[in-house]
């Protein structure tokens, strides 16, 4: 036993993953490797209409296929009820069908060759309606009704209007959701400036691009309990939403998280292929396994939210800003998840990114016959950041101001309240535009580059910066963000924490062993985290609005202090000494002052068990600190904390080809504080890349309702030569509610390189782009077309 | 997917071209890059046999006979590039397998099968055509073994269609060993470094003399059903001294006479440009280093 142990600590070290081994090593046991006794396996019929009525379904032939144990369609669910944000969505559609992805029957049979054998048996009949493939037609007068009143409440739609809780309505119009906000008068604000700009941005389909595509395995025990293996981001409101669905009893399902082969915000909602599986659980008294192939899920998982934005936004001479007004117009798809609900986020950037005195943002999304959009990591961000730093750009250049000294004259500073109400306890804004600007040279860079692009020359150099606002402390979305956890300890100095928070490959596991390691004094390797089953774990939000670290931090942070309390009574009875000079570390209880010895933490444990000495599982919870509330009118307060970035691209343009090369990003994030510095980098990097292929190669080209490129031959995801260098500097403005200092950063990443890139074509050519993605083709043109056709 | 009645894997040419024609309804296999995705997607239904072609000797490596080289059916991409010969004489091919899919599906898929499976974005098509390659094809319609070559630019008829019989198995393709002064070069244009299916591509090649271009070959890829040979830009280079004014007229010359369509790669007008920009480039650089 050493004599002596001097304080130690993880945070802001280089912590590998705690499951990178299992990770590395291949044996990482995902929803695609897990199978349950007696299983069987499901199949989705899709449509094969983009929208039509649905005459009739005949399954007899698949029905009579030996080894199908299970056909089924709405018919046989009459008490299926709608899912979705908007309860627009039957898993299985009634009546008609409203875009590609429509599931219009089910399959579960012995071997999936079987069941994708019965799909192909069934025939269905279809009444072909007019498609509406873009949302401006959807809201012509004339326009067909996607989501027409169930007819008549007739006897065959009975259960629709009966459904108790939830009942499918229908719309009177296209329009799936709106969001109106305000601040000051924008009229006046146009009435001050010396610049106005009015441009339309066009934000193209994207989709998650998870490496583990979406799979469910549904088991009904013989008392009627369910249990799902599932890989959803939001454990605990979904078994209550599958409950409501289902018409369960919420005591009675049970889910279970394998380790998720990526998420990114694709996990939030519930999708059809979820209850459709636990119907034919049902159906068959089976477990049923439902896994999709890499086609139905570009086909049938959700996209990021596509947008048409018109902005307007207008400055004063001497830099300062005055208004912005912003329309958009959001493509919902044919059903309403989680995207229509994505200008919640944009309006933070729009209002508040900068000091905007008046602001007026009006925002709709209307159903149409394409892919829906669900929640992506960035949440309608990329989206606002793409329009708002474009414009803030181009005002600079009006005025002769540079980006950067522009970005700085309007930038928050600490403790600002915005006229939206959010408000800014710690801000390292300014920081982040400064060390980005610093690190990567950006204004020598922008003004040679500016001298150089009427040169002849085939490459052109190009730098652009963008920052970014986005909630860093939770997310008040619902009326409250909290999450639960138990420790536990043994007696042999091991921890368990059991944490309401999902792990979904951002590495919250660690980050949540290491704070308890800093309370307890304890080596990683010493705690054990358990995170992925609601029987077991306590209740949390789920995994969303980069909130993991932050709310789940802090109540880890809760149990370890209670527990760090009561061994610290217990060791100072034991001997003789005051609690307030003892401390732990290493897995010993020490004097505080000198670090002497006192003894083993797991000596102490095993005393302390089995006696009524002390209680060693503890729990704790945390919810966000009280603060005011977001009103109707989207005023108020919606995180913490919030996190910050600025990053600066740097681009090489082809201009015989178009080829946008990214040579070097520099980002700047402000972080609160850095917990694992390996994860952030991790995590950061990661988001770079995503943003990357957001604003030069990703594309879901859907025409007319038909995804054209379902796989990974003509969707391009960034190769790993296309990763461009990358310098990420952290800032630590050491948040005061955040756990040890730190901020959430989970989505800031991805947000502002389409939008850097932008800026960065333009100071490489003088062409500007307010369409994503910048593939070669639509660059090309940018920059030859006109000159071309006047030729 | 699709079930299979019979699964044979000949040991020798002999045995696969009689098994061929006794059997008749036969896919071939060789890597299978090509074969297993279509099949998979539902674009290739199998035939009633599957035949492993991997086993017949034949088949296999690189040898020189007199003035040309004989790349066998069943060479990888991988060995093709690795092979002293072909460095030494074709290092065109070397560096079109540069740009070929990544390493494991160049460990895989063969020459004999990008040919046979006659895309016109395959990647050794164009670089063979400029090389002045034939195929060799080999059946045994009666009692004797039957070969027969072509020049490969008339194999093709199609995407996915060529000029081999049903009971036929492509075995060879036999280039010449290029005359002193020979220079090609190879651009595949996809809109990403790796991985990526060539949205045009480009072959040129000829002997640089004394600063004029001779016995010229020019091939665009994906810019047609098949590989085609661009006789207007051939005509527009023979004899010419590669100067400015002939780079110029034969870009021109390369984007009048290629007809592309439009999907989700690039629009035609696109794949116009790029061929006269990525001709000038190729020219210029030929001109340059020469
Ligand atoms: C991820 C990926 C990336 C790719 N990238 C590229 C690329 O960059 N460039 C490119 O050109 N291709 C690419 N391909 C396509 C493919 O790899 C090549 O065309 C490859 O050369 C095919 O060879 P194979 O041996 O695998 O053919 P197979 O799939 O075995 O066969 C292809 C076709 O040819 C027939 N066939 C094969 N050999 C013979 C023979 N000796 N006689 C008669 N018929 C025969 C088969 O019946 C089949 O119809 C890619 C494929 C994948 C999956």
């Amino acid at each position: 036993m050493p004599e002596t142990i001097q304080r130690d600590s993880l945070i802001g070290k280089r912590i590998t993953k705690l499951d990178a081994p299992e990770k590395a090593g291949g044996k990482t046991r995902y929803i695609q490797d897990l199978d349950v006794q007696g299983q069987l396996y499901g199949k989705i019929l899709r449509s094969a209409r983009v929208h039509a009525k649905i005459k009739s379904i005949d399954t007899s032939a698949a029905k009579a296929l030996p080894g199908v144990h299970a056909v089924i369609t709405a018919a046989d669910v009459p008490y299926q009820r709608p899912i979705g944000v908007a309860k627009d969505h039957f898993p299985l559609k009634t009546d008609r069908v409203r875009s590609l992805r429509d599931e219009i029957a089910a399959v579960a049979a012995e071997t999936e060759a079987i069941a994708e054998a019965a799909l192909k048996l069934i025939k269905v009949e279809y009444e072909d309606l007019p498609v509406l493939a873009d949302p401006n037609d959807s809201l012509k007068p004339d326009a067909p009704l996607i989501h027409p009143e169930p007819h008549g409440a007739t006897a065959k739609h009975d259960h629709l209007k009966q459904a108790q809780g939830i009942a499918y309505l229908g719309k009177p119009d296209n329009i799936a959701m709106t969001f109106d906000y305000q601040q000051g008068d924008v009229a006046a604000g146009e009435r001050e400036s010396d610049v106005v700009f009015e441009d339309t941005f066009h934000l193209h389909y994207v989709t998650h691009c998870c490496m583990g595509v979406s799979g469910i395995i549904a088991e009904f025990d013989p008392s009627g309990n369910l249990l799902m293996y599932s890989n959803t981001q939001v454990p605990f409101l979904h078994k209550r939403e599958f409950a409501e669905i289902l018409n369960m009893d919420p005591a009675r399902i049970r889910i279970i998280q394998p380790p998720i082969g990526g998420g990114f915000g694709s996990k939030l909602d519930i999708y059809p292929f979820e209850p459709i599986t636990v119907f034919l659980a049902k159906a068959t008294g089976r477990p049923v396994k439902l896994v999709f192939t890499r086609e139905e899920e570009f086909l049938a998982s959700p996209t990021r939210q596509p947008v048409i934005l018109t902005l307007r936004s207008g400055c004063k001479k001497d830099g300062t800003l005055t208004f912005r007004t912003v329309r958009t117009l959001h493509d919902n798809g044919a059903y309403t998840s989680w995207g229509a609900t994505t200008p919640f986020v944009m309006m933070q950037t729009i209002s508040s990114l900068y000091r905007v005195p008046h602001c007026l943002y009006h925002t709709k999304a209307v159903y149409t016959n394409n892919p829906y959009a669900g929640s992506f990591r960035g949440y309608g961000n990329l989206q606002a950041t793409f329009a708002v730093e474009q414009h803030m750009d181009m005002m600079a250049e009006a005025i002769g101001m540079d980006p950067l000294e522009f970005r700085l004259k309007n930038a928050q500073d600490p403790g600002e309240v915005t006229p939206q109400g959010m408000h800014f306890k710690s801000c390292g804004f300014k920081e982040c535009l400064t060390t980005a600007a610093e690190a990567s040279g950006f204004l020598a860079k922008f003004k040679a580059n500016e001298a150089d692009k009427a040169k002849p020359g085939r490459f052109k150099r190009g730098v652009g910066m963008a920052s970014m606002l986005h909630v860093g402390g939770g997310a008040k979305i619902y009326p409250s963000d909290g999450c639960g956890t138990i420790l536990k300890m043994d007696d042999f100095g091991s921890v368990t924490l059991i944490t309401g928070a999902s792990e979904i490959g951002q590495g919250s596991e660690t980050v949540l062993a290491q704070l308890v390691c800093e309370e307890l004094g304890v080596p990683l390797s010493a705690v054990r985290v358990i995170n992925n089953d609601t029987e077991i774990t306590p209740w949390d939000v789920g995994v969303h609005a980069s909130r993991t670290t932050f709310i789940a931090g802090n109540s880890a942070i809760g149990a370890a202090r209670k527990a760090r309390g009561k061994i610290l009574d217990a060791a100072a009875k034991m001997a003789g000494l005051n609690a307030a000079d003892l401390d732990l570390r290493a897995g010993h209880i020490v004097e505080a002052k000198n670090g002497t010895v006192v003894m083993t933490l797991a000596k102490l444990l095993r005393q302390l068990h089995f006696s009524d000495k002390a209680e060693l599982v503890v729990t704790s919870f945390y919810y966000e600190p009280p603060s005011k509330h977001q009103d109707k009118h989207f005023k108020g307060d919606v995180s913490a904390a919030y996190a910050w970035a600025t990053q600066v691209v740097e681009v090489e343009v082809d201009t015989d080809t178009g080829i946008v090369r990214l040579l070097k990003v520099t980002g700047a994030h402000d972080v609160g504080r850095i917990l694992n510095r390996l994860g952030l980098e991790g995590q950061i990097e990661g988001g770079i890349v995503m943003g990357q292929g957001y604003a030069l190669t990703e594309e879901l080209m859907v025409e007319n309702g038909v995804v054209r490129n379902p796989g990974f031959r003509d969707y391009k995801l960034v190769t790993a030569p296309e990763i461009p260098e990358m310098d990420v500097r952290f800032i630590e403005t050491m948040d005061g509610e955040g756990p040890q200092g730190a901020k959430g950063v989970g989505e800031a990443p991805a947000i502002c390189i389409a939008a850097a890139t932008a800026n960065a074509i333009y100071n490489a050519t003088g062409v500007r782009i307010m369409a994503l993605p910048f593939t070669p083709e639509k660059v090309y043109r940018a920059l030859h077309a006109a000159k071309k056709e006047a030729a | 997917m699709t079930a299979l009645d019979n699964y044979v894997a000949p040991t020798s040419l002999e045995q696969a071209v009689v098994q061929l024609q006794e059997l008749g309804e036969v896919t071939i296999l060789a890597g299978g890059t090509d074969l297993m995705p279509q099949s998979h997607a539902g674009r290739v239904k199998f035939k009633r046999t599957l035949m492993n072609i991997r086993r017949i000797p034949e088949l296999r490596g690189i040898v020189r006979e007199g003035d040309e080289i004989r790349i066998g059916a069943l060479v990888t991409i991988s060995e093709m590039m690795a092979h002293p010969l072909v460095r030494e004489h074709l290092p065109l091919l070397v560096s079109a397998g540069d740009h070929f899919a990544s390493d494991q599906i160049r460990n895989a898929g063969t020459v004999g099968g990008n040919i046979c499976n006659a895309s016109p974005a395959g990647d050794t098509l164009v670089p063979l055509m400029v090389l002045g390659a034939h195929v060799e094809l080999a059946s045994k319609p009666d009692d004797t073994l039957f070969r027969r070559s072509m020049p490969l630019p008339e194999f093709f008829v199609g995407p996915g269609k060529t000029r081999l019989a049903p009971a036929e198995l492509l075995t060879a393709v036999r280039l010449p060993i290029p005359p002193k002064g020979f220079v090609a070069r190879f651009h595949k244009f996809g809109t990403r470094p790796a991985l990526d299916i060539s949205a045009i591509s480009i072959g040129v090649a000829g002997v640089l003399k004394d600063g004029t271009f001779s016995q010229v070959r020019v091939a665009f890829g994906a810019v047609a059903p098949t590989p085609v040979c661009g006789c207007a830009t051939e005509e527009a280079l023979e004899g010419k001294k590669l100067d400015a004014a002939t780079i110029a007229a034969a870009a021109r010359a390369a984007q009048d006479e290629v007809h592309p369509i439009s999907d989700v790669r690039a629009s035609a007008w696109y794949r116009k440009e790029m061929i006269h920009n990525m001709t000038k480039r190729i020219l210029e650089d030929v001109s340059a280093n020469h």
